[in-house]
């Protein structure tokens, strides 16, 4: 029972974190152009988040070090800048979508000026990190975004052809540039820097150790596990039904239409409240993760368990970072435009969060008997190569495509 | 000599980057008007999602009106963006058309927004919005020759 308690931090991890604006954008559109075609990319994204989260919670909980504690000292100063300079861009581009995200939804539920909503979301955030402890925020966003389960509802009361959808399983490369892109898109989504960053500093805030191990692993396989399951309902429902009606999700809201369809007022409800909570965690999330990285690498006094008045300067770069994503926001840009921005230029940025995790992970006089094993080195590495392949491909894709426009 | 050769190229040059700046704002090539096209029978498809919200009274009217004015809002910069360009030869016949269709979409948004909680007149826009549809696919199928 207390295991199944504490698994509160891999739900936020894969729902306020995994599942969040890049997730439900990429899925949906995914499935809108490509029906079932792109599951397994999904599937290989979800493990792939799996793997290096259960690494970096298993640093976090043997050593006492968050991950960019690991990447300066692995990396040295001068790679460490470059890693802080690119992750920080990256994470405060995903705050902004973010919190975009969220004035979008706010807007579908209450009709009002969107800058309006952008604003009130940023202090709504602030409130909330005030108000709760670190505990609190997990439950809050977790257990609020366990909403999004509509999509699962919705998919199954749609009844697709299961056949069909098992086929979107089996790995296919087209020569399509397009269909390549949203191979990217999707993959990089599950892997945005931003969850480990959190994840791990989030286990340092819990005060993690080595008996916390096995409930690391449990929430690397059941957090993101179901995280993956849910981003795969995205698809499948859209898939089913926006593919053979040629719609373009270009917009958040239209997301949520399948479990409208579905389950009327009801499902439309529950799916923008599932959306508005995960991209609230996600908002959460990635906007700690931009201060954990600058405080880790600067040596300042962080985490939220501290407080403002024993963190002042992390809790002050916290504020900043969310200050400048709402500006971001506020210029008018199209929050999805910079979701998938945010989210093909974070697959650059991937292997200098990655590859030092995965170093100190298996470097057994670090880890000891907690290094990597066999299958954890094998993983690690697979996607490491998949990861560098995908950061050298991401860019030129992202112009050949328009992004994304074809 | 030196000098005025010297200019005759920057004139030259001057002259080439403005020829290639008319070249992009050029005309409306059969894939541009059709990539256009296909953009607008999407917006009728999620136009006619949401409006079947309103018609079974299974949607909430501030979702409604606030997706009716973005999908709108969409369609009238299609209309506008279309109705500015230069058809090329050709294709007058279907940028005509999807002119039409694209302001007939912004009008028929803009009652879904206007009336986001009328079940009679979401019906009405739904059916509506399928028949735009089936037009805008017709146009495309002219443009490209195959069936949608």
């Amino acid at each position: 029972m207390k295991s199944v308690l504490k698994i509160a931090l891999g739900i936020i991890a894969a729902l306020g974190g995994f599942l969040d604006i890049g997730d439900i954008v990429f899925n949906t559109q995914a499935g809108a152009l490509y029906r079932y075609d792109l599951l397994w990319a999904v599937v290989l994204g979800t493990i792939g988040i799996g793997v290096y989260a259960e690494m970096t919670g298993r640093v976090a909980a043997v050593t006492g070090r968050p991950v960019f504690d690991v990447i300066r000292m692995r990396l040295g100063f001068g790679f460490g800048l470059v890693g802080l300079v690119a992750s920080t861009f990256v994470n405060v581009l995903t705050v902004a979508a973010e919190l975009g995200g969220l004035a979008i939804v706010l807007q579908l539920l209450f009709d009002a000026e969107f800058s309006l909503f952008v604003v009130l979301a940023a202090i709504g955030l602030v409130i909330v990190v005030a108000l709760l402890p670190f505990g609190g925020i997990e439950r809050l966003f977790g257990y609020c975004g366990l909403m999004m389960l509509v999509f699962l509802a919705t998919a199954i009361h749609q009844g697709p052809d299961w056949g069909e959808v098992a086929q979107g399983f089996v790995p296919s490369l087209s020569g399509s540039t397009l269909y390549l892109y949203f191979v990217v898109g999707v993959f990089a989504a599950a892997l945005m820097p931003y969850e480990v960053h959190f994840y791990s500093s989030g286990a340092v805030e819990e005060g993690w150790e080595e008996s916390n191990l096995r409930e690391n692993r449990l929430n690397a396989i059941v957090g993101y596990g179901l995280g993956g399951i849910l981003a795969c309902a995205l698809v499948v429902v859209s898939g089913y039904l926006f593919h053979p009606l040629g719609v373009d999700p270009a917009d958040l809201g239209t997301a949520a239409l399948p479990a409208q369809g579905a389950f009327g007022e009801t499902g439309l409800l529950l799916a923008l409240g599932g959306i508005l909570f995960c991209v609230g965690g996600a908002a959460i999330d990635s906007s700690f993760a931009a201060s954990y990285n600058l405080a880790q690498f600067l040596g300042w006094e962080w985490g939220r368990y501290r407080g403002p008045e024993k963190a002042p300067r992390f809790t002050v770069s916290w504020l900043l970072f969310l200050f400048l994503a709402m500006l971001i926001v506020l210029t008018g840009i199209n929050p999805v435009e910079i979701t998938e921005y945010s989210v093909v230029l974070a697959v650059v940025a991937l292997p200098l969060t990655y590859f030092p995790i995965l170093m100190i992970a298996g470097d057994r006089s670090f880890m000891g008997e907690h290094a990597n094993g066999r299958v954890s080195t094998m993983l690690g590495w697979f996607y490491f190569a998949v990861i560098v392949m995908l950061a050298t491909a991401a860019v030129p894709l992202l112009l050949m495509t328009n992004g994304g426009g074809g | 000599m030196r000098t005025g050769r010297r200019r005759h190229g920057l004139a030259l040059a001057l002259l080439g980057t403005v020829g290639l700046l008319f070249a992009g704002c050029g005309d409306l090539s059969r894939a541009e008007l059709d990539r256009g096209v296909e953009s607008l029978s999407a917006l009728a498809a999620q136009g006619e999602l949401v409006a079947n919200g309103v018609a079974r009274d299974a949607t909430k009217s501030t979702y409604a009106r606030v997706m009716a004015k973005t999908l709108g809002g969409e369609a009238e910069h299609e209309a506008e963006k279309l109705a500015d360009a230069e058809p090329s030869p050709g294709v007058e016949r279907e940028r005509g058309a999807a002119v039409r269709i694209a302001g007939e979409l912004a009008d028929l948004f803009s009652e879904l927004q206007t009336f986001p909680g009328d079940e009679r007149r979401g019906a009405q826009v739904q059916r509506q919005m399928a028949e735009i549809k089936e037009e805008a696919d017709a146009v495309v199928e002219r443009l490209t020759g195959k069936a949608q």
